[in-house]
């Protein structure tokens, strides 16, 4: 990891955020990325269990192990911004070791131009979701 | 005379606020709360750098100063609504003031089988404390429905309602779609079917004059914060025949005549009802915020505020995929505009009308019946108010119509 903040396999994205003309462009990019979420949690699997608390748009995070044990991060938003930025914290975790995301930051969301998402007031709720995948990642690290 | 709306704007220091993201601030969030004028701000101030005291407690010069100021705000704010200060009890806002009328007067006068009359409209705070009392007392709650094309009352099941009902709860001003229901003739048709009537104003009374003794409502709860006002302090305007049938909801405080081991003896009147320590500040704030109002007539505000809205829900029904929930070209609407993409989510729309500067509201704004007759879980909201100009709804216009011409 960089600095200890992000892998460096997250670096090409950061950098392509921060290519964006302004604010906007950012957005639009971001709800480009919601569109290819790598491995999204369909609306049908969506339930109380794995809904985020606090966050006023509907938003649902489903950690677990894939066949070699690393870590896979399935989650579903309606709201684009969250699902953006849950896809790229998924491309950023799926096939690290769950101690390895356990200790990841959102620090990579304020790198991007983001920095605003990160607000807890925010009803949005990306922080929310972000903080039940590192504590999804504690639990899965410890089995 | 036309409002000066620039003098206006100056009078309010937040206005000129540049957000971090260097946008200059546009506030349309105004029937969630309204900006304060500087003159509100420094009464505030200047009760706690010079006066600030416990008011009804001390003999000493500034509990003086701050009893007298506490007792002139009353008086200007009952003033304003047309209320004798008697009949003004000093709440923690709108909320707070149902509440005391569900558990300082209607637990104390209504019994089991006794029909309360809500509407889809009502913001949470006059349903719960309701439903809450439903549940303790056997309470029958009927709810009139709206009608969703002209998105206003039903008033022939509200005239089915309101037989043999005992009490009226209804909103002046839905905080959702603007449209201010016909109250003068909701009153008297509860008062003509024998039922007591309470009318949530907190989102009425900044966009209309509220005349107490003239509209002859039972009750009428009112926030200062949405009318210029601070936040924590509102009031419950009660009659007097209704106000000597309530008993006390919080106990303690300067509401005690005197204490024994052996019981207590409460102040009459509005006393009884003001626990601990008086909301000092917040009233002396309101009495500036109701004096700074009074130098314009509240007809031309709600002139100036339905204009802009009525332009902006005209300008938006032109945007391809908005639709609007309310009515703001109806002259009775207030300025409170609720709209929704059919493919933008309502929070990432909020979100890129932020990064515009704009503050809009969005969610279900604590109207979720009204969200479900709808058929829909949440709205964006803007709302206008004294300040906001032709100008701001302009660019707010441009700017929306490009983040769904972008995102949709």
């Amino acid at each position: 990891m960089e600095g200890a903040s992000w892998p460096t396999h997250l670096t090409p994205i950061i950098e392509e955020f921060k290519d964006c003309f302004d604010s906007m462009e950012r957005y639009e990019l971001l709800f480009e990325y919601a569109k290819k979420h790598p491995s999204p949690l369909p609306i049908d699997e969506w339930n109380e269990k794995n809904q985020v608390l606090g966050c006023q748009s509907r938003a649902h995070v489903k950690s677990s192990l894939d066949e070699n044990g690393l870590f896979l991060l399935r989650a579903g938003a309606d709201a684009q911004i969250v699902q953006g930025l849950m896809a790229i914290t998924a491309i950023t975790v799926n096939g690290m070791l769950p101690i390895e995301v356990a200790k990841l930051t959102p620090k990579y969301v304020e790198e991007m131009g983001l920095k605003s998402s990160l607000t807890p007031s925010r009803a949005n709720g990306f922080l929310n979701m972000f903080n039940r995948v590192i504590s999804e990642a504690e639990v899965l690290s410890e089995r | 005379m036309a409002l000066d709306i620039e003098s206006i704007r100056a009078d309010f220091p937040i206005l000129s606020r540049i957000l971090p993201n260097g946008k200059q601030l546009v506030y349309f969030d105004n029937a969630a709360t309204s900006q304060k004028p500087q003159c509100v701000i420094d009464e505030m101030t200047r009760y706690y750098e010079n006066y600030n005291s416990n008011a009804h407690r001390a003999n000493h010069t500034l509990a003086d100063e701050a009893t007298t100021a506490l007792e002139n705000a009353r008086e200007s704010i009952a003033k304003f609504f047309g209320a004798k200060p008697d009949n003004l009890i000093y709440t923690s806002g709108a909320t707070e003031a149902i509440n005391l009328v569900s558990y300082g007067w209607a637990k104390y006068n209504l019994k089991e089988g006794d029909v309360i009359v809500l509407t889809e409209m009502e913001h949470h705070a006059d349903i719960v404390p309701w439903q809450q009392l439903s549940k303790e007392k056997g309470i029958e709650i009927r709810y009139v429905p709206i009608d969703n094309e002209t998105y206003t009352l039903d008033m022939d099941a509200f005239e089915v309602a309101v037989k043999d009902a005992a009490l009226v709860c209804v909103t002046h001003t839905s905080n959702v779609l603007g449209i201010r229901n016909p109250i003068e003739q909701i009153i008297q048709m509860s008062k003509d079917s024998g039922a007591h009537i309470l009318l949530d104003c907190a989102q009425g009374a900044p966009h209309e004059k509220i005349d107490f003794i003239g509209l002859n409502a039972d009750f009428i709860a009112i926030s200062a914060h949405k009318m210029a006002g601070p936040t924590g302090i509102g009031c419950l305007l009660v009659s007097s025949e209704r106000l000597e049938e309530m008993e006390p909801f919080m106990t303690g405080g300067s509401m005690i005549k005197k204490v024994t081991t052996d019981g207590s003896t409460f102040q009459n009147g509005h006393a009884m009802f003001e626990t601990g320590t008086p909301r000092i500040a917040e009233a002396i704030g309101w009495g500036a915020a109701v004096e700074w109002l009074s130098q314009f007539e509240m007809k031309e505000i709600h002139e100036h505020i339905h204009k802009i809205a009525a332009w902006t829900g005209n300008e938006m029904k032109k945007i391809p995929g908005i639709k609007i929930y309310g009515d703001p070209s109806n002259k009775n609407s207030s300025g409170a505009v609720s709209f929704l993409h059919e493919k933008i989510q309502s929070q990432d729309l909020a979100f890129l009308l932020d990064e515009g500067g704009f503050a809009v509201r969005t969610g279900h704004h604590c109207a979720q019946p009204l969200m479900d007759a709808l058929g829909v879980p949440s709205t964006n909201r803007a709302s206008f108010w004294i300040y906001n100009t032709q100008e701001e709804v302009e660019s707010f216009i441009s700017h929306l119509r490009d983040v769904c011409e972008r995102f949709s």
